[in-house]
């Protein structure tokens, strides 16, 4: 699957470089919003056939949040942080970091509100996030325990490193990762706003 | 909003409607539109003018920023989730599931997915 998904990407690469125009490759690459709601459609059936799992869930009551704050905790004290080792004013880098893995959100917003070398760090931070994922969830889901999973992938965890966590983890966690991509996602835009205007 | 209420539907679906026989096909289909999604943002990252100059300017800047919330919050979430989720029962299965799936990956070096093991 890493394998493969490292394919994926570096083809990926290839193809955007080349700027040519292969029929069917544009059609499934530019209708990326038709393939998502697919992936979630097949993983709903998935997580579905797996009997039982609503009351699983149940049985975490507020404990479900644990995950997202956690995330967006850390997220926040990591930009501090890299802000304190690369000079850039704290709220700038808490704001980078609040991203959580949305490159696409980050990016722009960074780059209008801030300034267009502060987007680009934003994308391309939180790009690493969403790529590297892809290669640590089966670390962790080996090493740590499965909810540690999610952690890395973040607002990213409801949508594309959800194969990931649904190859290496179980049904429960895939529930839990969708619920904590959606939270981060929601606070996201939150956060950027909270770091530039209040610190 | 939208991916949830088809993440519903399909949850819906696999519990009263669909076949079990057919989960090995449904896996597969998961497969090719993941790859299909991360080729996209390759083609992206390909195409967006600049964005070789960006990486080798920015790239270790971006990677700190990267690697550190990241770290972070596997620590955070490892911490508080053996605290507050993690049961006994699951701590036991996980270990050995484990152990398995190092075990085969060390024998076949291959992706086995931790429920196979």
């Amino acid at each position: 699957m890493v394998k493969l998904t490292l394919l994926a990407l570096i083809l990926g690469i290839i193809y955007g470089l080349m700027d040519i125009n292969i029929g069917l490759i544009d059609l499934f690459s530019s209708h990326t919003d038709a393939v998502l709601y697919i992936l979630m459609f097949s993983v709903g059936i998935s997580v579905g056939l797996n009997r039982g799992i609503v009351q699983k869930i149940k049985k975490y009551h507020f404990k479900i949040f644990i995950i997202p704050i956690c995330i967006m905790l850390a997220s926040f004290l990591g930009g501090i942080v890299c802000g304190m080792l690369s000079g850039l004013p704290l709220s700038h880098a808490a704001a980078v970091a609040s991203g959580m893995g949305w490159y696409s959100l980050a990016g722009a917003t960074l780059t209008k509100l801030v300034g267009a070398e502060l987007g680009s760090i934003a994308f391309l931070s939180n790009l690493m996030r969403e790529i590297f994922s892809f290669f640590i969830i089966p670390f962790i889901a080996s090493k740590f325990n499965y909810y540690t999973c999610i952690a890395p992938a973040g607002a990213t965890s409801e949508d594309t490193t959800l194969p990931m966590m649904m190859r290496y983890t179980n049904e429960e966690t895939v529930v839990i990762s969708v619920l904590n991509g959606m939270i981060c996602s929601a606070f996201v835009p939150v956060m950027i706003s909270f770091c530039l205007e209040v610190l | 909003m939208d991916i949830l209420v088809i993440m519903c539907l399909g949850i819906l679906i696999g519990n009263r409607f669909f076949p079990e026989k057919y989960k090995t096909i449904n896996e597969k289909l998961q497969l090719a539109c993941t790859l299909i999604l991360i080729f996209s943002m390759g083609r992206m990252l390909g195409s967006r003018e600049n964005f070789f100059e960006e990486l080798l300017s920015l790239g270790f800047t971006s990677f700190l920023f990267f690697a550190i919330p990241s770290i972070f919050s596997v620590i955070l979430v490892f911490i508080f989730s053996e605290r507050y989720m993690v049961r006994k029962k699951d701590r036991k299965l996980f270990k050995k599931q484990s152990e398995s799936l190092d075990t085969i990956e060390a024998g076949e070096a291959g992706t086995v997915t931790t429920e196979e093991a």
